[in-house]
């Protein structure tokens, strides 16, 4: 291949453009306000969020790929961690079996969606948003129920405090230590993107799940069980839902009811913006991770600058919407193209 | 001016397909003219570009002297245009009198007028002869209930021009005469009526003049069909190299137990007592109209709809198919579906994710993971043997012609290595060359062991490739005849069943 | 008339009325006659204006088969805006309310236009459009709550006229309006049209961009009318106005009988469904239940119906996939 066709091949990789342009808008907010390189103050936090925000993009990212929306991805996250909040305060489980019971509660719930949205034939969409008005407020509802007023379970496993706070400045091999601005948080983020990445793009059954994404009828008429990766899809999306809970009451600290209440948007940011289709097929697990990124050091930037909460919100919202126009408009030109009309 | 509707030099391409060339065709006002010709010879294109969906690429469409393509549907409806398509066209949840009034409907200030609706509906009605509650919902309405409703909803736009499109295709023999006493009230108040329809009996019946496709081509232009018998008709769509072919008759071996076959099978769509066998080797065909219930036999069989009586046995035991997955896995049958685009290929998958799709499981390597390599293999191997066009394993199927889309769709099924395959269709909208490749595939897989039940509405094809022809009609088997492959006494007997009362 | 047609094609709307007077009387008789005092009532009455005018503003939306999720923020920014208008800027109430409902349908619109320029599902465009709003609805009133307009706006909000709350006589107003918008004018049918068969539809020359517009439009518009009624009866405005309109604006619909593929509409039901939601609100304060279990009760009925309604529209199709059956 020549050499102006393989730049051109690497231009026009959205995840390219997304790197490049996170990295350029990183520079930019640094040089016009320098605080924003402070490692311990701005980059530390903002890669541990980002951590966090990649498993929930995660989580949006398996029901995507079989085309189906969750939108309860945030109150799946809040019951998981509810769950593995109260193993810790009631059971004084360590912290790998009250992990482990999140993640079950949360591939349950996932589980359950995935079983009533097979047996009703009722869009996701609806189950899910059903699902999460129900979950609402059972959430408040046990965390008020059992802490009182304090409506958050505070008991810290050990090592929470090692995963909240550490860097890989922690480990050092041969005189050279790891980055400073390294959260130990990105370890469970890095490891979901791998298993999640390789599922997709090399095992049997992410191969099943991206065709049931790209055309139920042909799947099913293929010999996929496509009422079983349905399932398994929405479960796997439970599962990561709730790593993304436990992460962010690690990150706070604390297991509240207001864990995964700012979920929603999030998780489709990250893997609408790193290429993920919505109508299923189709998924960037690494563009995912560079998406969320992207968000947030939008979102870093403009906090750094002083700018509130809520143009934040309208940045956010502006930048789905046009990230989402874009495509649909370079769809359209592509169609356009291939006949001359209708 | 008196109504025509003239067509000249017609042509018309799509990417790697001529739908049509230079077709020539002219309707006149108080006639009924038949439109015929093969499935995928260019009659639906056509009807598209008098309705202004597709524009021409070059030639002449003048309506009542002016010539002009159409832009738009709404367009040629203004112009006297109206058309009843082979699929509804209704809204559901609105009543028979607002479908009917769709195109018009009658308003003051933008509020709808509803007694003058009423009326207009009301007129058309009684001008067809036909009895129907106004406020009913069209939902609820039966199929042919339903066609009477969009023909009277041409008739409402005062359309001087009415396309029929496969009129007769899901109703009833008793509605077909209803259908028909209109269609002459129509005819004799001066409109101008192109008639669709594969039904030769019933165009005889109807038509006065006729224009036969084939290839894209006009072949008759326009002619009295009183000059024509129905064989010489039939000659024109296929083709006389066609039916000249000497065909050779194949050996079948039916002392051996059959590999499939079904014994008074019934089914929840409302088959009833189907019974059936395909031996080892055999090309049993399945002829019928549209909506006589092939496919969904095929699909219950299948596993995708129940069977609620009678027994399936393969290969002489008696088996229970829950689920396509079940048929192919366990039993090892196939199926090509009808409508590749919708239901038979991935179009945003490359070709060769399209082929292995089916044998996912044998292109593994150890801990689940799909070993690129077995299946770039397993895709060459079958790109080869059909002789699939492709720029490379990685292109994708929704940019392959309609011929190499159907050519992948089949080798994900022999890449399964099936040993029973149902064929549905294959050949619709697909060019001659590919369509002749095609034949001599099958007949290739029968000669090597694959047992295959062909379903197909094209009767020149099914004559050429089957054994055995089986004919069904609303949901019954009424035929089961050996196939001696001589064109005239198979066709024969085939459209005598498909039509006897 | 032939009844048995016009109960066939109102079975929702019955049963739902049936459970409505069922479900108030049994909660008149367990509360010892209490809900039926006039303050009860009315207390009642007044907090059943807004559900029913978002459930109206969803309905249309869900008409042509898409939904408006931005309900809640759309409604937030605008009643915060005339808060904004009024306490701070001093502009006169009429002229306030005027630019809090142009403002809604102007949002409504622009939803609208970004639906169908980029022929994406109204779902992620109001998610897109719902973040924004919620970024100006914080901008406009931050944390405090603005009460500082002048009072004759919640007197008025608090008139009522024979006994009906003024505001609720306004919701009830704006349904029959939109009932007979849906019924009788060209621009109603032809949203049905296009949520019933958009190839249908624009075969017979509608314009399924034009329909999918206005609805989008008239969604913002009957938010602004919520959102004006809110600010009338509510002492101050908040961030928070708006927070709980989501769900509730499919409830009352999808309860009603509002199919979620589009073509029809249920005035009627959906305001009977909003009377049945507003019943469960009472009981659960009449019996001390916790909120949760409302929202809970809520998600499921709201499943069930959904999952009835397309068991329904399943087997009728499978009717129709089987043996063509004539008469």
């Amino acid at each position: 291949m020549s050499t102006t066709l393989k730049i051109r091949r690497i231009i026009s990789d959205q995840r390219v453009v997304l790197t490049a342009l996170t990295v350029g808008l990183f520079i930019y907010f640094g040089l016009k306000n320098s605080a924003f390189f402070s490692t311990d103050f701005v980059i530390y936090p903002l890669l541990r969020d980002g951590a966090v925000l990649t498993v929930i993009g995660l989580a949006q990212l398996c029901a995507l790929s079989i085309g189906h929306l969750n939108l309860a991805v945030g109150r799946m996250a809040a019951v998981a961690a509810l769950a593995s909040g109260a193993a810790y305060q009631y059971w004084h489980l360590s912290l790998v079996p009250g992990l482990l019971i999140g993640l079950i509660v949360g591939s349950s719930l996932g589980f359950v969606a995935g079983v009533i949205i097979v047996k009703s034939q009722v869009n996701a969409f609806i189950v899910t948003l059903a699902m999460d008005f129900a979950l609402l407020g059972f959430v408040t509802f046990v965390y008020v129920t059992f802490t009182g007023a304090t409506a958050a379970f505070i008991t810290k496993p050990k090592g929470m405090e090692f995963w909240r706070n550490t860097s890989l400045h922690q480990y050092c091999v041969g005189g050279f230590c790891g980055p400073k601005v390294f959260p130990m948080m990105l370890v469970p983020a890095i490891i979901a993107l791998v298993l999640v990445g390789f599922l997709y793009a090399k095992t049997r059954l992410g191969r099943e799940l991206l065709s049931t994404g790209s055309n139920l009828r042909a799947a099913k008429l293929s010999g996929i069980p496509v009422d079983r990766r349905v399932i398994i899809a929405h479960t796997l999306s439970g599962l990561l839902a709730a790593l993304a809970g436990v992460m962010l009451a690690f990150t706070n600290g604390s297991f509240t009811a207001s864990i995964g209440s700012q979920f929603m948007l999030p998780s489709f940011l990250g893997p609408v913006l790193g290429g993920t289709l919505l109508v299923g097929g189709s998924v960037q697990v690494l563009g995912t991770f560079i998406g969320t990124m992207l968000t947030l050091v939008i979102r870093q930037g403009l906090s750094v600058q002083g700018i509130g909460l809520e143009t934040l919100n309208i940045a956010l919202g502006l930048v789905l919407l046009t990230a989402l126009s874009l495509g649909q408009i370079q769809k359209m030109f592509t169609a356009i193209r291939m006949r001359g009309r209708t | 001016m008196s109504t025509e509707l003239r067509i000249e030099k017609v042509s018309k391409s799509f990417p790697g397909v001529k739908a049509l060339n230079e077709v020539n065709l002219t309707l006149k006002g108080g006639s009924v003219h038949a439109l015929l010709g093969e499935n995928g010879a260019g009659k639906s294109t056509l009807i598209k570009i008098i309705t202004g969906v597709y524009r021409a690429d070059s030639g002449s469409l003048k309506t009542n002297g002016e010539e002009k393509f159409f832009e738009s549907p709404v367009e040629a409806t203004h112009a006297g245009i109206a058309v009843v398509h082979q699929e509804r066209n209704l809204i559901p949840e609105f009543s028979v009198e607002e479908n009917i009034t769709l195109h018009n409907p009658p308003t003051h200030f933008g509020i709808v007028d509803q007694g003058e609706r009423t009326r207009m509906a009301k007129e058309a009605l009684q001008t067809l002869g036909f009895e129907i509650n106004l406020q009913e919902r069209v939902k609820n309405l039966s199929v042919a209930q339903m066609q009477l409703v969009e023909i009277a909803k041409a008739l409402v736009t005062k359309a001087q021009i009415i396309l029929l499109d496969e009129p007769t295709a899901s109703i009833t023999s008793g509605e077909t005469v209803k259908l028909f006493e209109v269609i002459k009230k129509l005819k004799d108040s001066g409109t101008a009526i192109l008639f669709v329809s594969h039904k030769l009996e019933e165009v005889y019946e109807i038509c006065d003049t006729v224009t036969v496709l084939r290839d894209g081509q006009s072949i008759l232009e326009s002619q009295p069909l009183a000059n024509y018998k129905q064989s010489e008709v039939v000659d024109a769509m296929v083709g006389r190299h066609l039916a000249d072919r000497k065909v050779e008759l194949r050996e079948v071996n039916r002392s051996v137990a059959p590999v499939l076959e079904l014994i008074d099978v019934q089914t929840v769509l409302g088959h009833e007592k189907i019974s059936l066998s395909l031996y080892p080797g055999e090309v049993l065909g399945m002829y019928g109209l549209v909506g006589a219930g092939r496919s969904e036999l095929a699909r219950s069989v299948l596993g995708l709809h129940k069977t609620t009586g009678g027994e399936v046995k393969i290969n002489g035991q008696v088996v229970r198919i829950n689920s396509l997955r079940d048929a192919l896995h366990s039993h090892h049958i196939g199926y090509v579906t009808e409508n590749r685009k919708e239901e038979g290929l991935f179009l945003d998958f490359p070709v060769r994710k399209n082929i292995s799709v089916t044998v996912l499981s044998k292109i593994l390597q150890k801990l689940g993971i799909i070993s690129f390599q077995k299946e770039d293999a397993i895709s060459s191997k079958y790109v080869e043997r059909l002789g699939i066009k492709v720029v490379d394993n990685n292109q994708l199927a929704g940019t392959l012609s309609g011929g190499n889309q159907q050519k992948v769709s089949v080798a994900k099924w022999l890449a399964a290595e099936t040993n029973i395959l149902i064929i549905d269709e294959p050949t619709v909208g697909v060019d001659v060359r590919t369509k002749a490749s095609f034949h001599e595939l099958i007949v290739e897989l029968a000669n090597a062991g694959l047992s295959i039940i062909l379903i197909s509405s094209d009767l020149p094809e099914m004559i050429s490739l089957a054994d055995r022809i089986l004919v069904m009609r609303d949901y019954e088997l009424v035929e089961n005849v050996s196939n001696t492959k001589d064109y005239p006494t198979m066709s024969r007997a085939v459209m005598t069943a498909i039509h006897s009362a | 008339m032939n009844f048995k047609l016009f109960f066939k094609h109102r079975a929702t709307e019955l049963s739902l009325s049936i459970i409505f007077v069922v479900g108030f009387v049994l909660l008149v008789a367990t509360s010892g006659g209490v809900l039926l005092t006039r303050q009860s009532l009315q207390g009642f009455l007044t907090y059943l204006a807004v559900p029913i005018v978002i459930g109206m503003a969803q309905m249309v939306v869900l008409a042509i088969g898409q939904m408006n999720l931005a309900v809640g923020a759309m409604g937030g920014v605008s009643a915060a805006m005339m808060a904004v208008l009024m306490a701070d800027h001093h502009l006169p109430i009429w002229l306030a309310l005027l630019i809090g409902f142009l403002s809604a349908t102007a949002m409504g619109a622009l939803n609208g236009a970004l639906v169908v320029i980029t022929q994406l599902n109204g779902f992620i465009i109001t998610l897109g459009t719902m973040t924004i709003l919620l970024g100006f609805q914080y901008r406009l009133v931050r944390t405090f709550t603005v009460d500082s307009y002048p009072k004759s706006l919640p007197d008025f909000g608090n008139k009522s006229i024979l006994g009906f709350p003024l505001i609720l006589v306004i919701a009830f107003a704006t349904s029959v309006l939109l009932s007979l918008f849906f019924s009788r004018t060209m621009a109603g049918r032809r949203i049905l049209a296009t949520g019933g068969n958009q190839i249908a539809a624009r075969l017979s020359g509608i314009s399924n961009g034009r329909s999918v517009f206005l609805a989008h439009t008239l969604s913002g518009s009957l938010v602004g009318i919520a959102a004006i009624i809110t600010i009338s009866s509510l002492p101050g405005i908040n961030r928070s106005i708006g927070g709980d309109w989501m769900l509730a604006s499919f409830a009352a619909p999808i309860i009603g009988g509002v199919l979620m593929a589009g073509g029809t509409v249920a005035v009627f039901g959906t305001v009977v469904a909003a009377g049945v939601v507003r019943l469960v609100d009472i009981a659960r304060a009449q019996y001390s239940l916790d909120p949760s279990i409302v929202s809970l009760t809520v998600g499921i009925v709201v499943l069930s119906t959904v999952a009835l309604s397309e068991w329904r529209r399943r087997r009728s199709q499978r009717a129709l996939e089987g043996k063509k059956v004539s008469g």
